[in-house]
């Protein structure tokens, strides 16, 4: 960690975490309960879900469709970072830019990705790499939106700082641009980790060929209702990991941030 | 002529507004700027003191005239020019320790003699031990120093600043305008100041210009003829410094009671 002490909060996460389980509990005894009461075959009882969820992590199912799934996932979330922070802060930076390229942005992104999924099939095929494409397609602008925004916001003293110590170009938007936007950049990242696993779920019961969605939607047609409940399961814990993972990271990045917040209070 | 730092020419600063017509911000302003010469411009709220600054340093290219640093005119900021701003939590990088902040205006050095610059410029305005703190951990006095720090550790030949100590409280005011007047005696460098505080500016200054309304020019010029080192209490005790306190007081005024009818039309 960068020198920031641990907040005085300490003992009230271990409280706020252990509430987060507590209300995940009360979801399983409900869905549980109504399981029981409905007694049908298309709405199974948790445990049995539960089961039929660790049936699929623990069959082939896992490298045939699982993993797929997740490198999908990752790399559509990661060049849509590339790209979208990337451009962000070139749209962000220069007004002329900005005009130039807003109306296109705004058409783009009210593009619904279910009408992009046809056509990424027809250009791609049925395979990861359109599931990719249309991942990208959809989660790049949560970002590219957020970082242009973090980036016009930013403070003209510190660009007029910047440029006194002699930061110029690829060096400014670098070292000072992305920090000073970052925080922005990290809640447009957030959600567009979240889109990125809608949309890759998506893409796959629409024509992934492999992959959790795919794995899904065949379980559902082929009336393996079990095994269509466990693959949500799955899906569930995936986006619960992923955004665990962001969240860990996020902290560490932006530890810098949580100071400012908490520090100008008592200047 | 060859001994001035700075020279600004006949300098005129226009800004676009939103509905595309000019503002003329500065109509005309010259002035001569000597080796360790400290000079302060004051001139009423308004009359586009800071929009001045940003066209003198190279930060916005002027609209007519030109500024000539070290016998080059200069289109950027050139080397050799520092500038501490108004809002220092603005200029100081949050994410950055205060040394990491400092170590940003020696840049052009090798990793070991940065390192010693920072060090040096730390204990030249009194933080040294803070380095590894971030600017939020620090007052606003303090930030501001580290922020004269940072100006300082590349030995600047021009430190412009930009209403310096009018962030903070009154007594934080008088013990930095003390801190730079030491930094200033006991180096080379000449010192462009841009102020709304007149005792400030005679306190610290050889000469203080007073700057018209917008649209701008050069209304006076006032010698500053007292002692020096100044000291807080010594040198504002003398009747001399009320006298120059009351001159330039007096041309502010004239200033300020000349802009009150465009003053009005540009707040509307």
């Amino acid at each position: 960690m960068i020198g920031v002490k641990a907040g005085p909060r300490r003992g009230s996460t271990i409280a706020r975490a252990g509430l987060g389980w507590l209300g995940l509990a009360i979801l399983a005894t409900v869905w549980q309960l109504l399981g029981m009461e409905l007694h049908t075959a298309v709405f199974p009882t948790f445990i049995t879900s539960l089961v039929a969820a660790w049936h699929v992590v623990t069959s082939s199912t896992l490298t045939t469709d699982i993993i797929p799934s997740l490198e999908r996932t990752a790399a559509g979330f990661l060049i849509s970072a590339i790209i979208g922070i990337t451009a962000g802060m070139v749209i962000g930076h220069y007004e002329t830019v900005r005009d130039w390229t807003s109306a296109v942005v705004d058409f783009m992104r009210s593009l619904p990705t279910p009408l992009l999924v046809p056509i990424a099939i027809v250009v791609f095929g049925i395979n990861g790499r359109m599931v990719v494409v249309t991942i990208i397609s959809a989660a790049v602008w949560p970002i590219l939106i957020n970082t242009a925004n973090g980036t016009s916001t930013i403070e003209p003293t510190m660009i007029d700082t910047a440029k006194t110590y002699g930061l110029r170009g690829r060096k400014l938007f670098l070292k000072v641009v992305l920090p000073a936007a970052s925080p922005q950049i990290f809640a447009g990242l957030r959600v567009a980790l979240s889109v990125s696993l809608a949309v890759m779920v998506v893409a796959e019961m629409l024509g992934g060929g492999s992959g959790i969605g795919y794995f899904i939607a065949n379980a559902q047609q082929s009336f393996n209702i079990g095994g269509s409940y466990g693959g949500v399961i799955v899906l569930g814990c995936l986006g619960w990991i992923f955004d665990t993972l962001f969240l860990m990271f996020e902290r560490r990045l932006l530890a810098w941030q949580r100071g400012t917040v908490g520090g100008l209070l008592d200047v | 002529m060859s001994d001035s730092v700075l020279s600004i020419r006949n300098l005129q600063v226009s800004i676009q507004s939103r509905d595309g017509s000019m503002n003329e911000i500065t109509r005309d302003v010259s002035l001569e700027l000597k080796e360790h010469e400290f000079v302060s411009i004051v001139g009423p709220s308004g009359s586009g003191k800071t929009t001045l600054l940003r066209a003198a340093s190279g930060l916005r290219p002027p609209s007519g005239g030109e500024v000539i640093f070290d016998q080059k005119p200069i289109n950027d900021v050139p080397k050799g020019l520092a500038i501490v701003f108004q809002e220092y939590n603005k200029s100081l990088f949050p994410w950055l320790t205060i040394g990491k902040n400092v170590a940003m205006g020696a840049a052009e050095y090798s990793n070991q003699e940065r390192a010693e610059r920072v060090e040096k410029a730390l204990i030249q305005v009194g933080l040294s031990g803070f380095a590894t703190r971030y600017p939020w951990e620090l007052s606003g006095g303090m930030q501001q120093r580290a922020a004269l720090a940072r100006a300082m550790v590349s030995n600047p030949r021009l430190l412009m600043m930009d209403e310096p100590f009018a962030s903070v409280d009154a007594l934080t005011r008088n013990h930095l305008e003390d801190v730079v007047q030491r930094l200033w005696d006991s180096s080379t460098f000449a010192a462009l100041m841009v102020t709304h505080d007149v005792g400030e500016a005679v306190y610290l200054s050889d000469r203080v210009l007073v700057l018209s309304a917008r649209p701008s020019t050069v209304l006076a010029e006032i010698k500053i003829d007292l002692a020096r080192p100044r000291s807080q209490i010594e040198t504002r005790r003398t009747g001399r410094f009320g006298e120059l306190v009351a001159e330039v007081l007096e041309r502010v005024e004239e200033a300020g009671r000349a802009s009150v009818g465009i003053e009005d039309t540009i707040q509307k």
